[in-house]
């Protein structure tokens, strides 16, 4: 197969399996992904005796346009509700104590949770039955009143998004009328997700909006289905399956 | 006759085949509609002319004029930085760039990226690469460091458009010839890569999120007062042009293809007529959110319209 310029070793599995650690079962935020921001938010706990209803479970992506678009869905409604906690939490306007980086971090949430509706709308008409259930996100391992924590995993977030669809475009197969439109779809979110990837890192740190993502031939990352869900997987309960993809 | 087999066999030599065919179907359907009529002996030579009156009519060329767009709008964005980093052609920016060594290493590195977007899609084109146009014209850019942020973000914007209209015109199984390679430079470190076999599609989606990262960065820094205190993020929000030319952030110049290429204050997608009352919310999604969540595709005249007052042909 062909071989891809190198890419930039990503530094997310690290993080990651660091996540992973110590995962509190006792309390973690269940979210409906289906309405805006702070609405949707239930608290679900769950304990030792409670038979079976804390095990994961699979959930299979399926195949072709619309296995890219529950994918792209995935992905969304992961994003959605990080920032939807983010800016929900009793303690935001102390955490980013700077109006303009509150602004920057709404602004997203709401970006975000416009493209998770938008997919999940365009897939119940488009392939009918065919839409993976809600996810319930992983975030026990964030410290949202954490600047740098919020920030660094929003940093990881996005910059996965930009990789994933840059991954995911040549795998949409375009000889239908819908697949050029998924195509197109993909490329009019992945540039604001590139956005959003360069205005986190220069509120981390200005000037940064490339760094390590980037490489010598000025190419942001591409990564397949199986690179980013291996990345995304910690932080959503159920069991990702992406393995009936195209490739 | 196994027609499995013949495509398989031809998609070994051109794994561009079957899109060419548009799908492995239709190629099923016509080869079979003539292994009905002719002999078997003959057959081999009359699929071989179905074949080759099929990859007639997509000649490569249409590729090569995409990637040639590419590299005009690249060759554009290097100049551009290029020429804004030296005393000789650009004295007040490198006054400024001096005054704030942060900046400067930014704009440094963009500039990088650019010169390697011209090396890569030069080298990709190989012997098909167009001639460069005799030179740019910068001149009204250069004389103040805001007025300079101002058409770095217009053509920044342009880009991110302009590749985003080129998507749909690259197959996505189309390959950089194999044994291509680039030698780039990156903070003054030379390096050398052979990009052979690359998939296309790929890159330009890679080339088009960078374009993003710059175009983030510039609207940003612009927001910065002593870079002008201007009021917007990294994404566009309704068609706002804050200072670079309007048509940067319109619907294409041609109307017939307004629908496609709509101003960045579109509020239509996938066949949604307006996300605003089109998704549920609360509260409910507004225009100036939806029009920041989608970028907008531009078409290569309305591109070319906006850039050619610099490019002196």
């Amino acid at each position: 197969m062909a071989t891809q310029p190198p890419v930039s070793a990503p530094d997310e599995a690290g993080f990651s399996s660091q996540l992973l650690q110590s995962v509190n079962r006792r309390s973690f935020l269940r979210y409906s992904g289906m309405t805006a921001a702070a609405v949707g938010l239930v608290l679900a706990g769950c304990d030792d005796d409670d038979n079976g209803s804390s095990m994961p479970n699979s959930v299979n992506l399926g195949t072709g346009n619309v296995g890219i678009l529950n994918y792209a869905y995935a992905l969304e409604q992961l994003e959605a509700a990080f920032y939807a906690q983010v800016v929900s939490n009793s303690a935001f306007a102390t955490t980013f104590t700077d109006a303009a980086e509150r602004t920057a971090l709404q602004a997203i949430a709401r970006h975000e949770a416009i493209h998770r509706d938008f997919f999940k709308a365009a897939i119940n008409r488009d392939a009918p039955g065919n839409i993976i259930a809600d996810l319930t996100p992983n975030f026990s391992n964030i410290n949202f009143t954490s600047r740098t924590n919020v920030l660094e995993t929003a940093r990881i977030f996005e910059d996965l998004g930009v990789a994933a669809y840059n991954g995911a475009g040549r795998l949409i197969d375009t000889t239908t009328a819908a697949g050029k439109t998924y195509l197109g779809l993909a490329g009019k979110i992945v540039s604001v997700e590139a956005r959003h990837a360069a205005q986190i890192r220069d509120i981390i740190s200005l000037g940064t909006f490339s760094n390590d993502v980037v490489n010598a031939l000025g190419l942001d990352r591409a990564l397949t289905p199986t690179e980013v869900l291996a990345t995304a997987q910690p932080f959503i309960r159920e069991t990702i399956n992406g393995s009936n993809l195209p490739s | 006759m196994n027609l499995f087999k013949i495509i398989a066999e031809l998609e070994k030599v051109d794994p561009e085949v079957t899109d060419r065919l548009n799908s492995r179907r239709s190629a099923l359907a016509a080869l079979g509609d003539i292994s009905k009529k002719i002999t078997l002996a003959s057959a081999p030579a009359i699929i071989g002319a179905a074949f080759n009156k099929t990859l007639a009519q997509s000649s490569g060329s249409p590729l090569n004029d995409v990637l040639n767009y590419a590299l005009l709008l690249e060759r554009l964005e290097a100049a551009f930085y290029t020429q804004a980093l030296q005393a000789t052609s650009a004295p007040a920016l490198v006054a400024s760039f001096t005054a704030n060594t942060g900046l400067r290493t930014s704009i440094e590195k963009i500039r990088d990226h650019e010169n390697a977007h011209v090396a890569l899609l030069t080298a990709a084109l190989g012997p098909n690469v167009a001639a460069a146009p005799s030179g740019f014209d910068f001149s009204a850019a250069f004389g103040t460091i805001n007025n300079f942020l101002t058409t770095a973000q217009a053509f920044e914007d342009l880009g991110v458009r302009a590749y985003k209209g080129q998507a749909g015109n690259i197959s996505r199984t189309a390959q950089v010839a194999a044994n291509t390679s680039v030698t780039v430079t990156n903070a003054g470190q030379s390096s050398t890569v052979n990009i052979g076999g690359s998939n296309v599609l790929q890159v330009a989606l890679q080339i088009h999120a960078t374009e993003a990262r710059h175009a983030a960065y510039i609207r940003y820094i612009r927001r910065q007062t002593a870079f002008g205190g201007v009021s917007q993020y990294g994404w566009i929000t309704n068609a706002q042009s804050n200072g670079a030319p309007t048509a940067v952030y319109a619907a294409s110049t041609t109307a017939s293809l307004a629908t496609d290429f709509p101003a960045e204050s579109n509020l239509a997608q996938g066949g949604v007529a307006d996300l605003t009352t089109g998704l549920t919310a609360s509260p409910a999604y507004t225009a100036a959110e939806v029009s920041e969540a989608f970028d907008e595709p531009l078409d290569s005249t309305t591109v070319r319209g906006i850039a050619g007052p610099y490019i002196r042909p």
